[in-house]
C-alpha cells in the first residue's frame, strides 16, 4: 500500500452553510481524509455575506468563491467564468487532485473541466439518482456525459446509482466505484432509557416536496391511525405539500396525534429522532438516503419505500420495506409496530457503528484517488477524440468547448504565469488523534 | 486476494452498501447482477397503421376548417361576400353548431342552454361595439404586411392547436386548457382581428369578426363532441368536409390545390407511415432509479 498523501480540492456548489447529504458527505469525508494526513481544501460558491477563505474545524480551508447562486443554490453556468480562479486556487494550493461532487452543481462540473484542461487527475461523486425519460433528464445526462467522458475515476453512492450512472454516461462499469456515505454515530445517539412503550410513536423528518412522497403520508397516516389507535405521528419538515399534510389532519380530526414541527434545523434532528419507536420514509427517489442511517443510528426501526438504492442501506432486519403504494405501507407499519418489541436501540446503534464509519469511507475514497493518480496523462487529442464519440452533434459541441477552453488556459498562462502566483504555505495543524 | 477464493467457502459478493468493503472484492466490482433489473422499452405501445391514419383525420379536418376560414377572408376581401350573405353565414353557422351540440350532449338541461344563449348575446354585443375600433386598428400598415402576420400567426396557430380535445371546454369541466393551447387560440384571434381591419364597413368588420370567432373558438368543441358521439360520423364529416374545401380552393388557384393536397396527404398517409417505421427506433429504459410514480390520483 503506498502510502502516498495527496493534496485534494473537494468542489461543489453545496457546502455549509447549506445542509444535505451532499453538504454532509463532503464535510465528513474531508475530516477524515485530513486526519489521514492529506491536505484537502474545499470549493464552493458564496452563501450570503460568507465569502472569501473559511476555516473550519480540523483546519479545514474553505474558499466561498464570490460568485452569486442563481436557482436552487447553483452558479449561473458560464463554462469559461470560473477559469481564471480555479487556476489559481489550484496553483495557490499546489492541488494534486480535483474530486467534484453532485451532477447537479454547475460549479462542480466546471471545476472538473478545468482541472482535466490543466492535466490534473480528477474524481466524480455522482449522490443521485435521474430518469431517462424527461427533457430536464435528458439535458442532465448529457452534461454528465461530457464531464465524465474525461473523468479519471468515479463513485457513486450505491449499486442502483452505479447503474445508474453508468447507463447515463457510458462509462466503463469497473471505473465506477461504489462508496456510500456513512453517519456520525456518535453523534447520533440513541435515548439513555428507552421511550415508554404504551403509545408508538412513528417520526417522519423530510422535505414536504412530491420527490419526497409527501402525498403518501397524505394516505398513510389516517389510515395508520384509524387501525392503530396507540400510534402518534411526528413529522418534521417543510415544504409546498404542507399544507395537504395540514389538512389531511383537519379533515380526519388527527390534531392530538399528529404533530407538525415545521422545518427541524439539523442540530435538533437527534433530540426528534429519540422521541420516537419508527422512522418512516417516503421518498419516490432515493440514491441513498442518510436520513434512515441517522434514524438507525438512534436506534429506530425504519419503515420505507422500496425506492432507488434504499433496499441496500440497511440490512434486512433493521429494515421494513414497502412499496411506494397506500396501502403496502400500512401493512409494513403494522409489520414494524409487530416486531417493535424485539428491537433494542442501543443493540441497534452499536450495529450501526459496525456497518457505517466515515473513516472508513475515507479509506475507501483514498484507494480511488490512488488509482486515479495511475491513470496515464494524455493529451488534448486523445481527450478530444472521446468527446468526440459522445454524440453526433453533442461531441462536437463538447469538443469545440475543451478546445476554447483550452486556448483560454494557455491565454492566461502567458497573461499571468504561474510562477507569479504566490503558493500558500502548509500549515501543520497540531494532530488531535482521537481514533487513530 | 486471491487466497480467498481458494478456501472453502469463498464469502459471496452482495449487492449491499452497508458493512465496509467487502473482504475479496474491489468497491468497483461488478457481478453479473449489474443492470438485472433494467427493464428496456416496457411502455412501447405496437401501434397499428390504419389506426394512425383515423386519428390523423382531425388533424386535416381541421386544416380543412381553417382553410375554409381563409377562403371567406378571401373572398371577402376581394368583395365577392357582401355583408349580408355573411351575416346568413354568422347565423346559419351559430344555429348548425347549438343543433349539434344538443344533438351529441348526453346530460342537456334547460339552464346549460340558457347559459350558452346568454353568453353568446354578450360576446355578440360587445363584438358590435367594438367593431368601429377594430376597422381603423391597422389603418396605417400596408396590406402585404397584414397578409404576412396573418399568414404566419395562422401556421403557429396551426402547430399549437390542441387536436386531441377542444380549448373551449363545457362548463364544469375538470382539466384546464394547456398554455400551448391557449397560444394557438389568441394567435387566431389575433389573426382575425388583423384581417377585419382592411375591410369597407363597420358591419363587414362585425360580420367578419363574428364569423372568424365563431370558428376558432367553437370549430374545435363541435368537431370534438361530433367525435365523442359517433367515429364514424366524424370520418363521414371530415370526408365532406375534404372533399368541400379542396372544391372551393381548385376554384380559386390550381397552385394552391395542389400544395394543399400535397399537405393532406402528408398529414394523412406520410405522417402516419413515418410514426410507424420510426419506432422501431424507440430506445427507453427503466429501472429502479425511475421515480416511482403514485398509484392514485392528487387531488389539490
Amino acid at each position: 500500500m503506498a502510502n502516498q498523501k495527496h493534496r485534494i480540492l473537494m468542489v461543489s456548489d453545496f457546502f455549509y452553510p447549506n445542509f444535505g447529504g451532499v453538504e454532509n458527505h463532503i464535510y465528513y469525508l474531508s475530516q477524515c481524509l485530513l486526519k489521514l494526513g492529506h491536505k484537502v481544501v474545499v470549493m464552493t460558491h458564496a452563501y450570503g455575506n460568507r465569502s472569501g477563505v473559511r476555516y473550519m474545524t480540523g483546519g479545514l480551508k474553505v474558499y466561498y468563491v464570490p460568485w452569486r447562486p442563481f436557482v436552487m443554490q447553483n452558479t449561473l453556468p458560464t463554462f469559461y467564468g470560473t477559469l481564471p480562479i480555479i487556476r489559481t486556487i489550484l496553483i495557490r494550493e499546489k492541488i494534486s487532485l480535483v474530486h467534484g461532487h453532485q451532477a447537479f452543481s454547475t460549479l462542480c462540473h466546471e471545476a472538473l473541466m478545468h482541472a482535466r484542461t490543466m492535466g490534473y487527475k480528477v474524481v466524480f461523486t455522482d449522490h443521485s439518482l435521474y430518469g431517462f425519460a424527461d427533457v430536464g433528464s435528458i439535458h442532465m445526462n448529457k452534461v454528465l456525459q461530457f464531464t465524465l467522458a474525461d473523468v479519471s475515476q468515479a463513485i457513486c453512492v450505491s449499486h442502483t446509482s452505479k447503474e445508474n450512472t453508468v447507463l447515463r454516461s457510458g462509462l466503463p462499469p469497473e471505473k465506477v466505484f461504489v462508496i456510500p456515505n456513512a453517519v456520525d454515530t456518535a453523534m447520533f445517539k440513541p435515548a439513555p432509557e428507552r421511550p415508554r412503550n404504551d403509545e408508538i410513536i412513528i417520526v417522519v423528518i423530510s422535505r414536504l416536496v412530491y420527490r419526497k412522497g409527501a402525498d403518501l403520508l397524505v394516505e398513510v397516516i389516517p389510515e395508520v391511525c384509524r387501525v392503530h389507535p396507540n400510534v402518534r405521528f411526528i413529522v418534521g419538515g417543510d415544504g409546498p405539500k404542507r399544507v395537504r399534510l395540514e389538512e389531511m389532519r383537519e379533515k380526519h380530526s388527527l390534531q392530538d396525534r399528529v404533530e407538525m414541527l415545521g422545518a427541524v434545523p439539523h442540530a435538533q434532528v437527534r433530540s426528534v429522532l429519540i422521541s420516537g419507536h419508527i422512522f418512516l420514509n417516503s421518498s419516490l427517489t432515493e440514491a441513498f438516503c442518510i436520513a434512515i442511517l441517522e434514524a438507525a443510528s438512534c436506534g429506530l426501526l425504519t419503515v420505507s419505500t422500496r425506492v432507488g438504492g434504499v433496499p441496500e442501506v440497511l440490512p434486512d432486519d433493521m429494515i421494513v420495506l414497502a412499496e411506494p403504494d397506500p396501502v403496502d405501507m400500512v401493512l409494513a407499519i403494522r409489520k414494524a409496530i409487530s416486531i417493535l418489541p424485539k428491537i433494542d436501540p442501543q443493540v441497534m446503534h452499536e450495529r450501526m457503528k459496525e456497518l457505517y464509519d466515515w473513516h472508513d469511507v475515507a479509506k475507501r475514497t483514498e484507494i480511488v484517488y490512488d488509482r486515479a493518480l495511475k491513470c496515464p496523462n494524455q493529451n488534448l487529442l486523445d481527450r478530444l477524440s472521446r468527446y468526440l464519440s459522445c454524440g453526433a452533434w453533442a461531441g462536437k459541441l463538447f469538443c469545440l468547448v475543451m478546445i476554447i477552453d483550452y486556448l483560454l488556459w494557455r491565454l492566461l498562462q502567458l497573461w499571468k504565469p504561474a510562477e507569479d502566483i504566490e503558493e500558500v504555505p502548509d500549515i501543520v495543524q497540531p494532530n488531535h488523534q482521537d481514533d487513530f | 486476494m486471491d487466497s480467498n477464493s481458494s478456501s472453502p467457502t469463498p464469502p459471496r459478493w452482495r449487492k449491499v452498501a452497508y458493512g465496509g468493503m467487502q473482504p475479496g472484492f474491489d468497491d468497483n466490482h461488478t457481478d453479473e447482477s449489474f443492470l438485472e433489473h433494467m427493464v428496456m422499452n416496457a411502455n412501447v405501445v405496437k401501434r397499428d397503421i390504419l389506426k394512425v391514419m383515423q386519428d390523423s383525420v382531425s388533424i386535416s379536418q381541421y386544416l380543412c376548417i381553417v382553410a375554409l376560414v381563409m377562403l371567406v377572408w378571401t373572398y371577402t376581401l376581394r368583395s365577392t361576400l357582401d355583408e349580408n350573405s355573411l351575416l346568413l353565414l354568422d347565423v346559419s353557422l351559430l344555429g348548425s353548431g347549438f343543433l349539434i351540440l344538443v344533438l351529441t350532449e348526453e346530460m342537456l338541461s334547460l339552464n346549460l342552454l340558457f347559459h350558452y344563449i346568454l353568453n353568446i348575446s354578450f360576446f355578440i354585443t360587445g363584438l358590435y361595439v367594438l367593431a368601429p375600433i377594430y376597422q381603423t386598428l391597422t389603418r396605417s400598415i400596408s396590406s402585404d404586411s397584414i397578409w404576412a402576420v396573418t399568414i404566419s400567426l395562422l401556421v403557429l396557430h396551426l402547430f399549437l392547436h390542441d387536436y386531441s380535445g377542444s380549448t373551449i371546454k363545457a362548463p364544469g369541466a375538470l382539466q384546464n386548457p394547456t398554455l400551448t393551447s391557449c397560444i394557438s387560440l389568441n394567435a387566431s384571434v389575433v389573426a382575425s382581428v388583423f384581417i377585419a381591419s382592411r375591410l369597407p364597413s363597420r358591419l363587414h368588420v362585425f360580420a367578419i369578426m363574428l364569423f372568424s370567432l365563431l370558428v376558432f373558438l367553437f370549430a374545435p368543441l363541435v368537431t370534438y363532441c361530433v367525435k365523442k358521439y359517433s367515429f364514424r360520423l366524424h370520418l363521414f364529416f371530415s370526408f365532406a368536409l375534404m372533399v368541400v374545401t379542396l372544391a372551393f380552393v381548385y376554384m380559386l388557384h390550381q397552385l394552391v390545390f395542389v400544395l394543399f393536397l400535397g399537405i393532406l396527404v402528408f398529414v394523412n398517409v406520410v405522417c402516419p407511415y413515418w410514426l410507424i417505421h420510426i419506432q422501431e427506433y424507440k430506445f427507453e429504459i427503466n429501472g429502479p432509479w425511475d421515480e416511482a410514480k403514485l398509484c392514485f390520483d392528487i387531488t389539490d
